[in-house]
């Protein structure tokens, strides 16, 4: 696969249909890739695609102090599914357009949370970390290990039920057909079940952690406002300490902004350095919209997001009168 | 040196809890953090380092400065305890150095209270540093960059280095030395304990990749101030603060207050370069507006002002930023792209 996906980038790089293209190359660490940026079709035997490729590249589209973002025109990106659906909902939300980017599908088995990893390896490094088909090794300096690719996966992964681009212009290999299959979100029922003092408690857990390093931020295609509600300083909007009543209010109003807006890729998650639970709420508030407005965020271009979109059915109980 | 039994390491860390403020990497998930510990038995035992760094035990991350109340200030007291930091690994205590560098001392004047930092000293000047030595060094580690290793202990007050059945407790200062004579129940270490340690500090010091030589990267960084290198570097960084928050030297801070009315505090919390309000000015204007203006920000501040400023690179190679950056911005990376750019 790894050779079609540089084959397929070097031919749109030669063929001039595009001036660059977004993928992700071997990172620094075993357990790591890194985004690349490939302006010729030379550079393009640093591509890979594997279960280390957890970063969602949509993010380069949407940061305004990206040079990228600023002068470039005619863009190509490798998608997991995920990630495609941050283009579409980026794409309805008008800040790309459809005909300027060149979107490359990959078939996704799903990306490993590195913390899982080092929990298997019980504390010691992994060194080298290979996968073949389902059964991903770890070795060590003194210890190699066979794990189920499942037992590693991120949490988004998990439940995730369009694993492959249905938006795309090129596909690498065969793209799965999604299923209609409705999400059960069995991997927050227990969250749910708690009482509302209990899952106050473990919100409470989960956001003391907060260094305010806003990386889950900065990783997610959906945040992109100019000026992010934090940074907002004349007057300053919310505390900036990382105490709990700061902490809290910025990941419970981030994660209200992108209600309907949020894809559940997990970027979020995987790139929190303290090991924060953030899908806890994310897929929370995912089910709900799912449920009231019967809206699969980025699957459809000719959808606004639920939250930008009023219907005449929509359920209107709400509403006094 | 002296030699302590494993099994009566906790005696030794009761007794520190009794006479200081006890600091130690404690597991919280699947994380290890510095926390004041109540109890020897909730240290975390298989660390190599914790994630996040011991910085904010004397610069934390959100410290009230003092109170006002219609006019009368109240400054926020320490503790009356001097603080003891346990498990600190050779890397981290360099770092704490390096910032009292900045913050206990001013480099034309150290005598100058003017550029002393009271909070920082009454926590810092009487802290007693201990230092675990690194017997399995990581693959993200490279102290031996900026002339550290991995048991060199020099800089902190007591230095232990773990042997297997024992601890051996190496003081390195007047203050670890005193401390030492007042612990009971210790024995003088053997020839073989001393032997056992150095057979771990050569097989330490050899686990470490290579030295990369950054001598005339001052010049060069300066050099390359406006060349296309840190478009290069920086295309795929997203400007989080991870890489600052976790880092052991970085310490910017903002000042603000919080109140209401004529009550209310006045915090130092942490702030970063990577982030955009951290140059904005009223005018609107914001200097630094790039993504690749504020990650060079960070890597000259790390490898060329510093040292031109005091004669050290503020970085010690522990390897935290390696392990946590999102996109896998490797900092080993970009001082060898630096050297090498030919623009």
């Amino acid at each position: 696969m790894v050779n079609e996906l540089r084959e397929a980038a070097g031919k749109l790089l030669d063929d001039g249909k595009v001036d660059l293209v977004i993928g992700w190359a071997k990172g620094s660490l075993p357990l790591a890739s890194t985004p690349v940026f490939i302006s010729s079709s030379d550079e393009a035997d640093q591509l890979v695609f594997d279960s280390t490729c957890g970063n969602n590249l949509t993010v380069y589209f949407t940061k305004d102090n990206k040079k990228i973002s600023r002068d470039r025109k005619k863009v190509g990106i490798f998608v997991k599914g995920c990630d495609s659906r941050s283009l579409v909902l980026n794409i309805t939300e008008k800040q790309l357009k459809r005909e300027d980017v060149t979107i490359i599908g990959v078939p996704c088995s799903g990306v490993i949370d590195t913390r899982k990893v080092r929990r298997k390896a019980e504390g010691r490094e992994v060194l080298e970390y290979s996968q073949d088909g389902d059964t991903v090794t770890i070795k060590g300096k003194e210890f190699e290990l066979s794990v189920p690719l499942e037992e590693l996966l991120s949490n988004a992964c998990l439940s995730c039920l369009r694993k492959d681009a249905e938006e795309y212009d090129l596909f690498i290999g065969e793209p799965r057909k999604f299923s209609g299959e409705s999400d059960p979100y069995s991997d927050i029922e227990e969250y749910e079940n708690l009482s509302a003092d209990e899952r106050w408690e473990r919100m409470n857990e989960e956001y003391s952690k907060c260094i305010r390093c806003y990386a889950c931020r900065n990783v997610c295609p959906s945040c992109y406002c100019n000026v992010c509600f934090v940074d907002q300083n004349d007057p300053q909007w919310i505390g900036k300490t990382p105490e709990i009543t700061d902490t809290m209010i910025f990941h419970i109003i981030r994660n209200l902004h992108i209600a309907g807006r949020c894809v559940e890729c997990g970027a979020c998650e995987r790139a929190c350095p303290m090991d924060i639970r953030l899908l806890y709420l994310n897929r929370k508030v995912a089910k709900e919209v799912r449920e009231r407005f019967g809206s699969d965020t980025g699957t459809d271009l000719d959808q606004k997001p639920a939250m930008a979109d009023f219907r005449e059915d929509e359920n209107q109980d709400f509403i006094m009168g | 040196m002296i030699r302590i039994k494993k099994e009566n390491i906790s005696g030794f860390i009761e007794g520190l809890m009794s006479d200081y403020v006890l600091f130690a990497p404690v597991k919280d998930g699947e994380t290890v953090s510095f926390r004041k510990i109540e109890s020897a038995d909730s240290i975390a035992e298989d660390y190599m380092n914790t994630d996040k760094s011991p910085k904010d035990i004397f610069f934390p991350p959100a410290e009230v400065l003092f109170s006002f109340d219609s006019g009368e200030i109240t400054k926020n007291e320490c503790s009356e305890k001097p603080f003891a930091v346990w498990g600190l690994r050779g890397c981290d205590v360099k770092s704490l150095t390096l910032l009292n560098m900045v913050f206990g001392t001013a480099r034309q004047n150290p005598e100058d209270e003017m550029f002393q930092d009271p909070y920082w000293k009454e926590k810092y000047d009487n802290a007693l540093i201990i230092q675990t030595a690194c017997n399995d060094p990581r693959s993200t580690c490279f102290c031996n960059w900026f002339g550290g290793s991995p048991h060199d202990g020099e800089k902190a007050d007591i230095l232990v280095i773990y042997i297997g059945d024992a601890y051996l407790l190496d003081p390195k200062s007047d203050k670890g030395r005193k401390y030492l004579e007042t612990v009971k129940n210790t024995e003088p270490a053997a020839k073989k304990d001393i032997k056992e340690a150095e057979r771990l500090r050569a097989e330490a010091d050899s686990s470490l990749s290579a030295v990369f030589e950054l001598d005339g990267i001052v010049g060069r960084m300066s050099g390359l101030f406006n060349s296309g290198v840190w478009e290069e570097i920086g295309a795929k960084c997203v400007n989080c603060g991870a890489c600052a928050f976790i880092c052991p030297t970085c310490h910017c801070f903002d000042v603000q207050d919080e109140g209401k009315g004529k009550k209310g505090k006045r915090i130092r919390i942490w702030d970063t370069c990577m982030f955009p309000v951290f140059t904005a000015e009223a005018s609107g204007h914001n200097p630094r507006e790039l993504s690749k203006d504020r990650l060079r920000q960070r890597f000259m501040h790390k490898y060329s002002y510093f040292m031109e400023n005091y004669g050290e690179h503020l970085c010690t190679g522990c390897g935290r930023c390696v392990v946590v950056c999102p996109v896998n911005l490797d900092i080993r990376e970009v001082a060898k792209k630096v050297m090498s750019y030919q623009s």
